[in-house]
């Protein structure tokens, strides 16, 4: 699947929370949901999706009846998985090359594609944080009052590391020429092909016809 | 191919009322290369970043003076924050600039071929830029710059991470850059004993004002430079704790034949 066009992977991404929240329920969202669900079972995320979604699934169910709950937590699922998935299966760099090659500004390119590199980026340097508060001493294992410490150390430290590096990386894009206003040349453009051009018409066509049969359906 | 020049050149940061630059002037002419020195706090880096044009037009502040700068390149003192994050590889992070000024795919291959081979990391361009080492991630970074082929470089700290033969490279590539293509640098160092090498001048900035500014025989033989500024080179250290006569050699060659 990695393989792909950019475009065809975000389609797919995007089809799949669009026909979860109407196709009919519970099947349509079940459906999207395993569809999901396989996807990311090849790029080694379903567990994280699932770890994503489980506590959507219980504060739904504290919040509402069975049948709600199942749809709602289903169709959420389904997006957190699409998004997962995405996000492991799609490096930025791909997608910023197929926007550009496809004549967008490189700036929509680059907001596209930092949304995809924020939470790989964001894991990177909690890891980083706790590595470094493991090296002077404090405890990040054990028993659940010690990672609710270990927790309380790391998200201060995330936040604000994460707020100052916007500026260097304003600072350090700039130095690249992100600002340069002229066109970027794409260096290694991803080949599309007519049948991948097809299918992403289809999930269009699929989705539309969805909202329309949801709109038929409730009238 | 254009210089800078700098008058009266006053910068605030934001939320700040003492100026980080007050009352800079300064001239440099394409083939100098002026070494930016000064103590921790005296505006070196400031100076670079309105040179550049980001100070204030990223950075946030006031700036009050004239700037005039040709199209710049700046290198950046911590070089895993001026990584683009949207490479797969070496080759392909030093072709982001380039590509950003929508140079065209023949030519970045000539770019990024050339400043690979001058920065000796050719061997590296498939590498995926995170796994470099800080030395490496600096060359990286500075092949990135010159392959946007600027008029103006502008160096902070550009061998912090490097090893002394690294750093050896890079003040040799700054001299023939300036001698063979004219460029215009400045560079912004702590590194005192490379300076005489390299530099055609020295400006000694302090509180965001110049202090002195020459050639580097001037400036970095001054006394003052030792009590109230950030010191010379080793050599001039040993010459002046020696007791020796004036005038104080800067390098090793200098101190030979003055000795002689």
């Amino acid at each position: 699947m990695s393989g792909r066009h950019p475009f065809t992977l975000l389609a797919l991404a995007a089809a799949l929370p669009a026909l979860a929240w109407t196709l009919p329920a519970p099947w349509g969202p079940a459906g999207t949901f395993a569809v999901a669900l396989m996807l990311c079972l090849p790029a080694r995320v379903a567990r994280t999706a699932l770890f994503t979604a489980a506590p959507f699934w219980l504060f739904l169910f504290l919040l509402h009846d069975r049948v709600t709950a199942v749809t709602i937590a289903l169709r959420l699922s389904t997006m957190i998985a699409s998004f997962v998935w995405l996000v492991a299966i799609l490096p930025p760099a791909r997608l910023v090359e197929a926007l550009v090659a496809a004549g967008y500004s490189v700036h929509f390119a680059f907001l596209f594609a930092a949304t995809l590199s924020a939470v790989p980026a964001l894991r990177a340097r909690a890891q980083r944080i706790v590595d470094a508060q493991r090296c002077r001493g404090l405890a990040t294992r054990g028993g659940p009052l010690n990672r609710l410490r270990a927790l309380r150390a790391l998200a201060l430290p995330l936040v604000l590391s994460a707020l100052h590096e916007v500026d260097e990386r304003a600072l350090a894009l700039e130095t690249r020429g992100l600002s340069a206003g002229a066109r970027r040349t794409p260096l290694a453009p991803p080949p599309d092909s007519a049948a991948e051009r097809v299918v992403r018409w289809a999930l269009v066509a699929g989705c539309v016809a969805g909202v329309v049969g949801r709109v038929l359906w409730r009238v | 191919m254009a210089g800078v020049t700098l008058a009266d050149v006053r910068f605030w940061y934001p939320a700040t009322e003492h100026p980080a630059l007050d009352g800079v002037s300064l001239a440099v002419s394409p083939g100098d290369v002026v070494a930016v020195i000064g103590s921790v706090g005296a505006g070196a880096s400031t100076l670079l970043l309105v040179a550049a044009g980001l100070a204030p037009r990223v950075t946030g502040g006031r700036l009050a003076g004239i700037v005039h700068t040709p199209p710049a390149g700046i290198v950046l003192p911590t070089p895993w924050t001026q990584v683009s994050g949207m490479a797969f590889s070496v080759w392909d992070e030093v072709a982001f600039g380039p590509a950003n000024q929508g140079v065209a795919r023949d030519e970045i291959t000539r770019r990024v071929d050339r400043w690979l081979g001058r920065l000796e990391v050719t061997h590296l361009a498939a590498r995926d830029p995170a796994t470099l080492s800080g030395g490496e991630m600096q060359r990286v970074i500075l092949a990135g710059v010159l392959a946007m082929e600027p008029a103006l470089l502008l160096l902070d700290e550009p061998t912090a991470e490097l090893d002394p033969a690294g750093a050896a490279l890079v003040w040799r590539l700054v001299r023939e850059l300036a001698r063979t293509e004219q460029k215009t640098i400045l560079v912004a160092t702590s590194d005192l004993d490379a300076i005489p090498d390299f530099a055609t001048r020295v400006v000694w900035l302090e509180h965001g004002r110049v202090r002195a500014a020459g050639p580097p025989a001037d400036v970095l033989s001054r006394d003052d430079i030792w009590t109230e500024g950030p010191g010379s080179t080793t050599v001039a250290g040993v010459w002046r704790r020696a007791g020796l006569a004036a005038p104080v050699p800067l390098t090793v060659a200098g101190a030979v034949a003055r000795l002689r």
